[in-house]
C-alpha cells in the first residue's frame, strides 16, 4: 500500500475519501471540490478580509460569500497553476482581489463619493498581519475539521474510550492530568492510555492530511503543505 | 469543534511527534529539523544502543535501500528504514557526535586540516557516484566532524530534496556532476579568505555553470588537490611565471640550499688556492 495516498499508513485502518483538488475538478466535480475548500478556508478568508479591509463582522460575511459564490460561477479551478504558487496563497490573493474590486465598484455606485469602511470596535484588531492571520486561521479550521472527522469516526467504530482518553489529555486547555489519573479514570493500565493516545494521534493526522489532500493539487504541494503545517 | 491558541500548538506538537509503537525505537530528543523532516535522537531498545531517528514526510524513494548499502568510512552508516504506523517513513542511522562543518569551519584550523577534510568528503562521495548514488544536497549541514577527526556525509539522494542556494548546481536535472559542483562550494567554504589562488581555481573549476567545463569525475577533482599538496601546478589555473618560480622554490628548497652551501664552498676553496 502506498503510505502516500492511503490513510492510515500501511496498516490501513480505513480508506481515503477525498481526491487532490486538481483530480476533483477534473473529474467535473468542481462543486465536490468547492465544498472542501469552503469547509477550510470560509473561515480564514473572512478573517482575512476583516482584518485587511478593517470590514465590520456582517460586511466580512458577505463579502466571504460573495467571493466563494463568485469563485463557483467562474472557472476558479481553471485558473489555478500549481507551477506558480500553492492553493492556499492562489486562493488569499483572489479572496484579496475580489475585496478590493468590490470597493471599486462600490465606490462607483456612490458616484465617486468616499467610502469609509466601518470601525471595526468590537473586532479585536490582530497584532498580526492579514497574512498571518489567513495562515493561523487556516490552521486552526484545518485541526478543527479534522477533529470533527476523528469523533465521527470514533464514535463509528467503538472508540469513543479512545476519543474520551485523548478528549482528557490532549484537548485540556490547562492542567493536563496525567497517565495514571487516565488509568485509574478508566480502570485501564497505563500502557493502554498511552497506546490509545499514540493511536489516536495517529488517526488525526490521517485525517489532517485527508483534508490537506483535497484541498490541495497533488503529492508535491501536500509534502510542502505538511511540512509548512508542522515546520 | 473551535480549538484555542494552546490547545492549538500542543495538537501540532503531539501530531508531529513520530508514532514509534511497534519499532524498536524510543525518542530521546530532537536534534535538528530542515526541509525533508526530523531528525531525533533515539534509544534502539533492542540493542541498546543509541541512534539517529530521521523521520521524512514523504515515502523513500528505491535508491535509500542503495543508501542503506552504502559501506564507508566516510558515509553515516543507515541501520535501518521502514514505515511507521502513521505511514511517514524513517532512516535509523548511527548517532554520529561531533561538529557540523559550519561550526568546524569557524574554527581555527590549518589549511592542510582544511584540505585533509574536504578530501575525505570528496571520497565518500567518489564511493557513492561508483555505486550509482548520487548525493543531491551537499552542504556544510550535511557533514559532521568528530571528535578524531572523521569526517561523515550525511543525508544522501533523497530525490525530493532541490539542493540548497549557493551549493546547488544551476542545471534543473542533478547528476554526479552536480555534487561535483556542490563540492567545489564546500572547497571555497572550507578555504575561507584569503585563500591560495590555485585553491581558488580548483573550487572555481568544480562550480563552473557549465557542467562540461566542471571537473568530469570526482577524481579528477581529487587529482588536482593532490597537485597542490604535493607543490605541483594545478590543471585548473594557469600560473604566472613569479608564481611558478616561487612554487619550484617551494617545493626544491633543500636541493636549492644544497646547491648553494656547494657554490659558497666551491667559492671559498677558489679564492683559499688563490691567495
Amino acid at each position: 500500500m502506498d503510505a502516500d495516498t492511503a490513510i492510515g499508513g500501511p496498516s490501513g485502518q480505513f480508506p481515503s475519501t477525498r481526491v487532490s483538488l486538481l483530480e476533483a475538478a477534473a473529474s467535473g466535480l468542481s462543486e465536490a471540490a468547492m465544498d472542501q475548500v469552503i469547509a477550510l478556508y470560509w473561515k480564514p478568508v473572512y478573517r482575512f478580509l476583516r482584518v485587511k479591509f478593517q470590514k465590520s463582522n456582517e460586511d466580512a460575511k458577505d463579502l466571504t460569500q460573495g467571493f466563494f459564490a463568485s469563485a463557483l460561477q467562474r472557472d476558479f479551478f481553471a485558473r489555478f497553476d500549481p507551477a506558480k504558487a500553492s492553493f492556499r496563497t492562489y486562493l488569499r490573493m483572489a479572496a484579496e482581489r475580489y475585496a478590493a474590486n468590490e470597493y471599486a465598484s462600490e465606490n462607483r455606485q456612490k458616484r465617486g463619493g468616499e467610502v469609509e469602511f466601518e470601525s471595526v470596535d468590537e473586532f479585536e484588531i490582530a497584532a498580526e498581519s492579514p497574512e498571518n492571520e489567513f495562515e493561523r486561521e487556516w490552521r486552526r479550521q484545518l485541526f478543527s475539521l479534522a477533529l470533527a472527522d476523528l469523533r465521527t469516526h470514533c464514535a463509528e467504530t467503538g472508540k469513543q474510550l479512545q476519543f474520551r482518553i485523548f478528549e482528557d489529555y490532549d484537548l485540556a486547555d490547562r492542567d493536563r492530568v496525567s497517565y495514571s489519573d487516565l488509568a485509574a479514570k478508566y480502570v485501564i493500565p497505563e500502557t493502554t492510555v498511552t497506546n490509545y493516545l499514540a493511536w489516536v494521534r495517529r488517526t488525526l493526522r490521517a485525517f489532517i492530511t485527508d483534508r490537506l489532500r483535497a484541498t490541495t493539487s497533488g503529492p508535491k504541494e501536500l509534502h510542502e503543505e505538511m511540512r509548512r503545517l508542522w515546520k | 469543534m473551535e480549538v484555542s491558541d494552546s490547545i492549538l500548538e500542543h495538537l501540532r506538537q503531539v501530531t508531529l511527534l513520530p508514532d514509534l509503537s511497534g519499532t524498536r525505537y524510543e525518542i530521546e530528543s530532537e536534534i535538528g529539523r530542515g526541509g525533508m523532516g526530523v531528525v531525533y535522537a533515539a534509544r534502539d531498545r533492542d540493542l541498546d544502543r543509541r541512534v539517529a531517528l530521521k523521520i521524512l514526510e514523504f515515502p523513500i524513494a528505491g535508491e535509500a535501500q542503495l543508501i542503506g548499502r552504502l559501506e564507508h568510512p566516510g558515509i553515516v552508516p543507515v541501520f535501518e528504514t521502514g514505515t511507521l504506523p502513521d505511514g511517514r517513513c524513517f532512516y535509523a542511522m548511527k548517532l554520529v557526535s561531533g561538529a557540523r562543518l559550519d561550526r568546524y569551519a569557524a574554527e581555527d584550523h590549518t589549511l592542510t586540516e582544511r584540505l585533509r577534510v574536504i578530501r575525505r568528503i570528496a571520497e565518500a562521495v567518489f564511493f557513492a557516484h561508483s555505486r550509482g548514488v548520487i548525493h543531491r544536497d551537499l552542504k556544510p549541514q550535511n557533514v559532521m566532524v568528530g571528535a578524531f577527526g572523521e569526517v561523515y556525509v550525511m543525508d544522501w539522494g533523497v530525490e525530493a530534496v532541490a539542493g540548497t542556494a549557493g551549493y546547488r548546481a544551476p542545471e534543473p536535472a542533478l547528476d554526479p556532476l552536480s555534487d561535483i559542483y556542490s563540492l567545489g562550494a564546500l572547497l571555497r567554504f572550507l578555504l575561507g579568505t584569503p585563500a591560495p589562488p590555485a585553491l581558488r581555481a580548483v573550487a572555481e573549476k568544480a562550480m563552473s555553470a557549465d557542467p562540461q567545463l566542471r571537473y568530469q569525475s570526482v577524481s579528477a577533482l581529487l587529482a588536482d588537490i593532490d597537485r597542490f599538496e604535493q607543490g605541483h601546478a594545478v590543471e585548473a589555473w594557469s600560473e604566472p611565471a613569479w608564481h611558478r618560480i616561487r612554487r619550484f622554490t617551494s617545493r626544491n628548497a633543500v636541493l636549492l640550499w644544497l646547491l648553494v652551501a656547494y657554490t659558497l664552498v666551491k667559492f671559498f676553496f677558489f679564492f683559499w688556492k688563490k691567495f
